[in-house]
């Protein structure tokens, strides 16, 4: 059965040169639905002066849009002069679904806004969890209300994630997919000489801001180095908390057991993660944990707060949870050190590459994007009433920043009509146009 | 046997667990919603759920504190007037002083005579003579500015002083244990200070001048430690006290003028009757969700 072949823009504030979570799923997701057989072409904001139309690995097209990142990453929120960009672009690519990214980027919201007035089908994928009562999230959750009320389908990285979701933005569960993310596994790899078991190493790569508990680190290190004199530190990443990790370095003299490398580039992970045989993730708040799955993939046994969606992501034998309390993470690796002999790398990695597969992630979106657009195609004023749901105040001034996105169009419609836009013929390389070739990789 | 199992395994199907590794679970959706969906959501956890009566109670201290600026207001009205003279005025404040004395005596369980000479004694006496020495600087502060604008920056700063003041009980503790007193109080604090500067700066003689400005700050800067020490002695001295100052200032208030009586009036009336009632009934608004997506909350306190 042929499955019908579509032409995906995928949109987000984050995206390559930076390296992060969304950031890789935007990039993985898109290779992956390339060699489906898919058009994928991602929108972002420009990059210093790296502005304009690239193309990456596998003729994945990346519209850098000449707009200058606002306040972290983000693009200034202008609600209506994003419509002729976007527009131009869904015209000329002959896109049929737009897929946005992360709650926290303006430019997936806008981009979302604008796709649904001019009817395309919209699918929505959060990636990151958010709380109910600071002023901050209520903000957030509003904002998340408007774009969610009129998606086609959306996606969760975890089953917490799509609790979360589901409580913030009203949308029924069954709109709701859990699609986690993966890890490629190929890049991943455990050492061919194992590090010996002598001397215990403990891997922490992490950003060291409060979110990912630095906190609990500085409470946590000096504890284990005094109850295991043969157990070393690595810790990689930078942040404002790293001043407190050195202070207490000096206190506890523990210069020669932890090893500060500062911020890792992400080509140069594998190549920490594999000198050591635990890894530690300390974060009070995580949706999905991808570093977990990386350490996981070169072999480590990993030790982690349970929170967030964390408890989901690898079997019981792969990981120990402790709650977020120093004393009970210093019980968790004392067991992890116990474990740690019955540990093979290889079997670990081997059982990792069964688990998570970027390919299954492309084609579990796939049955979503082939859902959306079974959606049936509401006309202006039903979708309008949906609005209206958000709240006393907030619906009625939705209900009228989507009419005047509304009348934009049609004057944009107007002024410079669909047919004057230029559709552009795809770009066919070698690998994907043979489909013999494709056939015989799978 | 064989056969048997084959025919059956089609209705039995594993169970859906609540994990994200292993690809697509076999038999279910990706957007399956189990009945376990959502079980782990605690809702209104922390709420207080709270008393009409014991909201009522609660709220005397803020009319007690409003009676106490009332009253205070009206001292500078009168003595602005020249109705009260420079010495009636200093023995209202050397009785003010002495009774808030007596009260921290008879109220403060570990007080002994001795810390009280030593300590709030000293400090008293170095204060007001500090407050003698600069009474003339006040005295000529705003000699060049109008009345209207002095009249103006008064109320507008007093009314910030009403809105900022930490009405919970933690406002001047013991000596020795203020610990990290809100930006707000001390805005707060400062802005009746600077009130009672502008006051006082519009006094004739030197005497005028320091005796007002003891006056008000003996109340700005003690009154909340008195109050404090007074209602966690005894609830019912407090509730005592607090209503017969309330009366107190209504009459006198009520010799002054008749419309700032009825506005008082009007004013006592919201902060004790009106406002618990509207506070209890939007409580039933509250919704308070927790689960297990909460960012977790640090057990230790980060030392810095």
């Amino acid at each position: 059965m042929d499955r019908k072949k579509h032409r995906i823009m995928m949109v987000s504030d984050f995206f390559y040169p930076n390296f992060g979570g969304v950031e890789n799923h935007i990039y993985y997701l898109s290779q992956c639905l390339l060699k489906l057989g898919h058009k994928v072409v991602v929108v972002t904001h420009a990059y210093g002066n790296r502005s304009g139309v690239r193309y990456m690995t596998g003729g994945l097209k990346v519209y850098y849009v000449p707009w200058r990142p606002f306040v972290m990453q983000n693009s200034f929120p202008t609600l209506f002069p994003s419509l002729p960009i976007i527009r131009t672009i869904l015209i000329r690519e002959r896109i049929t679904i737009v897929h946005g990214h992360q709650a926290f980027s303006t430019l997936c919201h806008e981009a979302l806004m604008h796709s649904r007035t001019m009817g395309y089908r919209v699918v929505f994928t959060d990636h990151s969890l958010y709380g109910f009562s600071d002023a901050g999230s209520i903000h957030m959750n509003k904002v998340l209300q408007f774009t969610l009320a009129d998606v086609s389908q959306a996606i969760c990285v975890s089953h917490t994630s799509k609790e979360n979701t589901v409580l913030r933005s009203g949308l029924p569960p069954e709109k709701v997919f859990v699609i986690p993310n993966a890890v490629d596994t190929a890049m991943f790899k455990p050492a061919v000489v194992q590090p010996s078991h002598s001397e215990i190493v403990i891997v922490v790569i992490s950003r060291l801001v409060y979110r990912k508990g630095a906190d609990l680190l500085v409470e946590v290190i000096p504890d284990v180095c005094r109850l295991h004199p043969n157990v070393r530190f690595i810790v990689g990443g930078d942040g404002p908390k790293r001043v407190r990790l050195e202070e207490m370095r000096e206190k506890h003299s523990l210069q020669d057991r932890v090893e500060m490398l500062g911020a890792v580039p992400h080509a140069q992970v594998r190549s920490v993660l594999i000198s050591g045989h635990i890894f530690l993730n300390s974060s009070l708040t995580e949706a999905f944990c991808i570093a977990i799955l990386e350490a996981a993939s070169c072999g480590l046994l990993t030790v982690s707060t349970r929170v967030g969606g964390v408890p989901e992501v690898l079997p019981d034998d792969m990981i120990i949870l402790a709650e977020p309390d120093p004393g009970d993470m210093v019980l968790a690796i004392e067991r992890a050190i116990s474990m740690l002999p019955k540990v093979d790398p290889q079997v670990m990695h081997n059982r990792m590459r069964e688990l998570y597969n970027w390919h299954d992630v492309a084609k579990r979106t796939e049955i979503v994007y082939d859902r959306a657009l079974k959606c049936p195609n509401q006309n202006l004023l039903e979708r309008l009433s949906r609005y209206l749901y958000c709240g006393v105040w907030a619906g009625k001034l939705f209900f009228l920043v989507m009419i005047v996105d509304f009348l934009f169009w049609r004057l944009l419609e107007l002024w410079q009509p669909a047919e004057d836009i230029e559709e552009i013929p795809d770009l066919t390389l070698p690998h994907i146009s043979n489909k013999e070739t494709l056939q015989e990789t799978e | 046997m064989d056969h048997h199992l084959a025919s059956d395994s089609p209705q039995v199907r594993p169970r859906w667990r609540k994990v994200a590794y292993g690809g697509m679970q076999p038999g279910f959706d990706d957007n399956h919603t189990d009945e376990s969906f959502l079980e782990g959501m605690v809702m209104n956890a922390n709420v207080v759920r709270r008393d009409m009566l014991k909201v009522m109670l609660d709220s005397v201290s803020i009319s007690e504190y409003l009676c106490i600026v009332a009253l205070v207001v009206l001292v500078w009205t009168y003595t602005l007037e020249s109705t009260i003279d420079e010495n009636r005025l200093l023995c209202i404040d050397v009785s003010l002083l002495v009774s808030g004395f007596l009260i921290l005596l008879f109220t403060r369980e570990k007080i002994s005579l001795s810390i009280l000479v030593h300590h709030y004694f000293l400090n008293i006496s170095f204060f007001i003579m500090g407050l003698y020495v600069l009474a003339p600087i006040y005295q000529t502060l705003t000699r060049s500015i109008s009345s209207d604008s002095i009249w103006a920056l008064t109320v507008s700063l007093l009314v910030i002083h009403l809105f900022l003041h930490d009405y919970s009980e933690s406002t001047v503790n013991a000596p020795g244990a203020l610990k990290n007193p809100a930006l707000t109080s001390c805005i707060s604090v400062n802005a009746s200070v600077v009130a009672s500067v502008f006051i006082a700066s519009r006094l004739p003689s030197r005497l005028h001048v320091f005796a007002i400005m003891l006056f008000s700050l003996q109340v700005f800067l003690f009154g909340p430690l008195v109050t404090c020490c007074i209602k966690k002695y005894s609830f019912r001295l407090h509730l005592c006290f607090s209503i017969s100052l309330m009366v107190v200032t209504l009459s006198f208030v009520y010799m002054l003028r008749c419309l700032l009586f009825v506005l008082l009036l009007s004013l006592l009336v919201f902060v004790n009757v009106v406002c618990p009632y509207w506070l209890i009934r939007i409580q039933e608004y509250k919704f308070e969700i927790n689960g297990p997506w909460d960012e977790a909350k640090l057990c230790f306190a980060i030392r810095d």
